[in-house]
């Protein structure tokens, strides 16, 4: 077999959690997973330790293997058997799972592990508990915000009142807050007329393309919270893009996707936030329609660790059907001969630095950009590397890992300053945060390039 | 009473360390000698049972009572060798009925609490169990460290003035006007703690009264003096799994049968067992049929077994005996009885008694019998206090304490720590020192080895059953390399070489019957780790020392490297 041939046998290690093992039959709330059979794919080596970028820098962080595989050896499902608090200083970027040669699920064991502490050992009444929680509820926050965009992007910025919510919530000050955007997308997206907007622009755009006028061309499109009140553009840009290839948008009604809750182990927020997405989202894939996310760590969140942690109905559908916007259309049209074709100017006529998130690394999408983009005329781009930007959605902003997240994030800076351009890119808006706060670069999503590139 | 006598006692395993213990409380002189590591026989190879009695409920009602009622001592002196999981008898829709409820029938007859629960109460305790599981019955078995029970009984021997030798074989018996007055033993490395290297010698021990507690080696002491003790020891295979797939141990509720009982032992799940009488305790076929057979068994009480990971398996020889006019062909009908033969009524032979059969659970009451019966002979009037007096490491404790403040140690490593070391935890884990984590499977840090390595010398397989350090999912690829490198200080480099040696030998043993599936990837790694980065296969070292002073301590950092143009890997510093 030569190199270039890949082998069609290849069974990746599934872990043993039993065959028939049903765990809604069992436990009242399956939040109570026992993963210590997922120890039995471990052979210890260490890997994902020397891929974890919070035990690179924290050294009183025991790191994954620990976290994972051992911890959940050595305890018992006896409630007194306490689960060690260093899990809360895991950032959830998921690295060790696609480090890890074996199989074990560790993401999914950190999650549960977390989730446990959270519920059984956390004081309720700390300090800390609220801050994780009132940052993992950012939808929440967000909402109210963006009733009145331009004083809050004004009030979260206000220097006095950011003192303030370091010494009294621990919420670094160093960082800036996003700006809300004066009208969020669901608000555009009502006013331009919904899902039957949208679909007179398909049907508009096969007859352009020689498609059968009612093909079944059909996304629901999970925004997400951060491209529905603040980057709204990514948002627009996606549905243009969408159509223009032909495809009918909807934007069902949705919630948090999780992700910055599995990662402060707010389990029951995330499971009340999942149980309407995988609603929504099941009905749609009933009726044709496949799950598209702009946020790596949205689509991550629905793919990967909803099955993983959740047992809803629908939710093993959705999972499947869940594709990263990009992704898809890579996967069904000729998106790069068009890119190849095409020519960028204006704004977007630059110079990008590319970061990679973890979580799109952990879907194998790490390099989609950069093949799509490098032949565009008018643009460049570069890929800075496979380090993690250190942020992790929350992580970044507790003051107490602050600088550990800085840390982190150095040497992508570094990459970012040696590359041509002085305009970062990226699919995960926390990543695009820590990246604009580390170089001051403005940061764009490859849905804005793309829609400039083909769109018009 | 004119002097103390003093009693020789051979054999190591629980029985031997029992009557030890009984006697040195009772104020009289004990030497106990032991061929290989305390535990070195069957106790060492047992499936970590603490009987409830109900496994002989049915069919052996004096065993069973007997089980239940040391089941209540040990849970009480053992603390912290016991975790009382609790243990089910369950029913496949294919056993039978009837013996179900002469199950429940015997183990309310022998005083065992014993109650009825259906299939879905079993799978709500136990979410592995098979679907069809019909119903179970629920008993008080629990789960035991044999390793722990015996070196605390020791401890305790010793704390009472026993003096105990392992690593010293009996050679012979010294007769004289036809009584048994001594032994003669062969110390492989000095008397004492074993020392790698010491140099060994045979000792002459004179006795008052010599206790033959060798279980399925009896026989060969028995040959010494020309008296034929009839062990008839029969062997059963035991397998580690790497997780608990079960917290309560589970019996199948079925009369005899091979494969019929998981115990939830530590971090692991043990699989037992199958009953074949072998000729010689020391040399019998270890067979992966036998392996095979088990998993394919025991996976219909827990379907996942058959896909789940196996550590390592190992054999034991039950030290089976019953009086010669009986003739049982099935091992499995030989009782589990243990027999006092004292050999001048039997044999007219003076000055010795073998005591055979038997089970772990009631060794305290064996030890106690054969103790009033020495007792008797030299009229001493000494009352037993084995059932009342904890042993060390059992008085009064919690596990419940906070790790991380008290000793700096993770939860779940905290956790076991405490478990293991019981209230001995704040002597061996409070220390000013660092202490990291040695073992990382099974959570034991060098506070802890240092601790075994003070009682046990350089002997590391001895150092490994009192931690478990080396007993997890590596089994031993990662930390048996640290573990000798513990014995650093103490004792020389070439000892620490020996050490580490034989404890890689004995890790391997047992793996070779687990060569499949995940921990086949493990011991290529192990492999790998072993013999090419650690050079075991083939030490260019070994037997020569090192000299160390011929390293320099390295460039600091500031200092320009005297080689610059090499980097470490051996390739250039200027490119690859």
């Amino acid at each position: 077999m030569s190199d270039a041939q890949s082998p069609t046998d290849f069974d990746p290690v599934e872990p043993n959690t039993g065959h028939d093992f049903e765990p809604v039959d069992v436990f009242p709330d399956s939040n109570d997973f026992d993963l210590r059979p997922g120890a039995d794919s471990c052979f210890k080596c260490s890997v994902c330790d020397t891929n974890c970028p919070v035990a690179e820098v924290d050294d009183d962080f025991p790191g994954p293997k620990f976290q994972g595989p051992e911890q959940w050896r050595l305890k018992q499902t006896d409630d007194d058997y306490e689960i060690d608090d260093s899990v809360m200083s895991c950032s959830n970027c998921m690295r060790c799972d696609n480090a890890c040669p074996s199989g074990v699920p560790l993401s999914q064991m950190h999650n549960t592990a977390r989730g446990e502490y959270v519920e059984e050992q956390m004081s309720k009444t700390d300090i800390e508990y609220w801050r994780n929680r009132i940052l993992s509820n950012y939808r929440l926050s967000a909402s109210i915000a963006s009733k009145v965009p331009r004083l809050s992007t004004w009030a979260m910025n206000f220097g006095p009142a950011r003192w303030l919510m370091e010494k009294t919530m621990g919420v670094t000050k160093e960082r800036d807050f996003p700006d809300f955007a004066p009208q969020t997308f669901r608000e555009w997206w009502a006013e331009r007329g919904g899902a039957d907007a949208s679909r007179r622009n398909a049907q508009q755009r096969r007859e352009e393309l020689g498609l059968d006028r009612n093909a079944d061309r059909k996304v629901a499109y999970f925004h997400g919270c951060y491209s529905n009140y603040n980057t709204v553009g990514v948002a627009k840009a996606m549905v243009r893009v969408y159509e223009h290839y032909g495809y009918e948008v909807v934007a069902p009604e949705q919630k948090c996707s999780g992700t910055p809750m599995f990662a402060n182990g707010m389990l029951d927020d995330a499971r009340r936030h999942a149980e309407v997405n995988v609603s929504s989202m099941s009905d749609l894939v009933d009726q044709g329609y496949d799950a598209i996310a702009s946020c790596t760590s949205c689509s991550m969140a629905l793919r990967q660790e909803y099955p993983e942690l959740f047992d809803i109905d629908g939710i093993e559908k959705v999972s499947s059907n869940t594709f990263e916007a990009v992704e898809y259309l890579r996967i069904h049209e000729d998106v790069k001969a068009d890119v190849q074709a095409a020519e960028v100017s204006g704004e977007l006529a630059e110079e990008f630095a590319y970061h990679a998130p973890c979580h799109a690394r952990n879907q194998g999408l790490e390099r989609q950009s950069v093949e799509l983009f490098r032949d565009l005329d008018g643009a460049g781009i570069e890929d800075v590397g496979e380090s993690c930007s250190g942020i992790s959605g929350t992580y970044g902003w507790k003051e107490e890992k602050y600088e550990k997240s800085m840390d982190i994030g150095e040497e992508m800076f570094e990459h970012m300053e040696h590359a041509d351009g002085e305009v970062g890119m990226t699919e995960c808006p926390t990543c695009a945060m820590q990246m604009e706060h580390g170089t001051g670069y403005e940061i764009r999503h490859p849905l804005e390039l793309l829609e400039a590139a083909i769109v018009n | 009473m004119a002097r103390t006598p003093h009693i020789a006692v051979i054999g190591g395993g629980s029985t031997g360390i029992g009557i030890a213990r009984d006697l040195a409380m009772r104020g009289l002189d004990v030497t106990l000698v032991e061929q290989g590591n305390l535990t070195h026989g069957t106790t060492g190879r047992m499936h970590g049972l603490l009987h409830s009695g109900g496994r002989y409920a049915v069919a052996d009602q004096a065993s069973a009572t007997e089980c239940i009622e040391e089941n209540r001592v040990l849970r009480d002196i053992a603390t912290h060798c016991v975790e009382m999981t609790g243990g089910l008898f369950v029913k496949r829709p294919e056993d039978s009925e009837e013996y179900f409820q002469k199950k429940l029938d015997g183990c309310k007859e022998c005083g065992i609490p014993a109650e009825v629960i259906s299939g879905e109460e079993a799978r709500a305790m136990e979410p592995h169990l098979a679907k069809d599981v019909e119903k179970a019955i629920t008993v008080p078995d629990g789960a035991i460290d044999p390793f722990r029970l015996v070196v605390a009984n020791a401890a305790s021997a010793e704390e009472h003035g026993a003096r105990i030798e392992t690593h010293s074989k009996v050679t012979d018996l010294i007769i004289e006007g036809g009584e048994v007055v001594g032994l003669e033993v062969d110390h492989a490395s000095g008397s004492g703690k074993r020392v790698h290297g010491t140099e060994g010698g045979t000792e002459e021990i004179r006795a008052d009264y010599v206790i033959n507690a060798t279980g399925a080696w009896a026989g060969r002491i028995g040959d010494m003096a020309d008296v034929d003790i009839a062990v008839r020891p029969s062997k059963g295979v035991m397998t580690i799994m790497n997780i608990r797939q079960v917290d309560t141990v589970i019996n199948r509720c079925k009369p005899k049968g091979d494969a019929d009982i998981v115990v939830p032992h530590e971090t692991t799940a043990i699989l037992g067992t199958t009953d074949e009488e072998v000729e010689d305790p020391e040399d019998y076929p270890e067979e992966g049929w036998e392996v095979d057979k088990m998993i394919d068994t025991l996976k219909e009480l827990v379907p996942m077994l058959e896909e789940a990971r196996t550590i390592r398996s190992f054999w034991g020889v039950r030290p089976l005996y019953e009086p010669p006019d009986v003739g049982s062909d099935d091992p499995t009908d030989i009782t589990r009885d243990y027999f006092l033969l004292d050999h001048d009524e039997r044999d007219d032979l003076q000055g010795m008694t073998s005591i055979v059969g038997g089970k772990f659970t009631t060794y305290r009451m064996m030890g106690e019998e054969i103790s009033d019966h020495v007792c008797a002979k030299f009229d001493i009037d000494a009352e037993c206090r084995t059932a009342d007096e904890p042993l060390p490491g059992s008085e009064d404790f919690s596990v419940l304490r906070d790790y991380m403040d008290e000793f700096g140690l993770r939860s779940p490593i905290g956790r076991r720590s405490v478990e293991r070391l019981g209230s001995r935890a704040d002597e061996v884990l409070k220390t000013s020192d660092p202490n990291p984590t040695v073992c990382g499977c099974e959570g034991v840090t060098r506070a802890e080895v240092q601790d075994a390595i003070e009682q046990s010398g350089s002997d590391l397989n001895a150092v490994r059953i009192r931690t478990r350090a080396s007993m997890g999912n590596c089994q031993g690829g990662f930390c048996c390399s640290r573990l000798a490198s513990e014995l650093h200080g103490e004792y020389s480099e070439d000892i620490a070489r020996e050490a580490w040696d034989e404890l890689l030998q004995e890790r391997w043993k047992g793996q070779r019957h687990a060569l499949w599936g995940e921990q086949l990837s493990q011991a290529a790694l192990n492999y790998a780790l072993h013999s090419t980065t650690q050079n075991r296969d083939n030490d260019p070292a070994d037997g020569n020392p090192v000299d160390f002073a011929a390293f320099d301590s390295g460039v600091s950092a500031g200092e320009a490297p005297r080689t610059a143009d090499v980097a470490a890997d051996g390739g250039r510093r200027d490119g690859d």
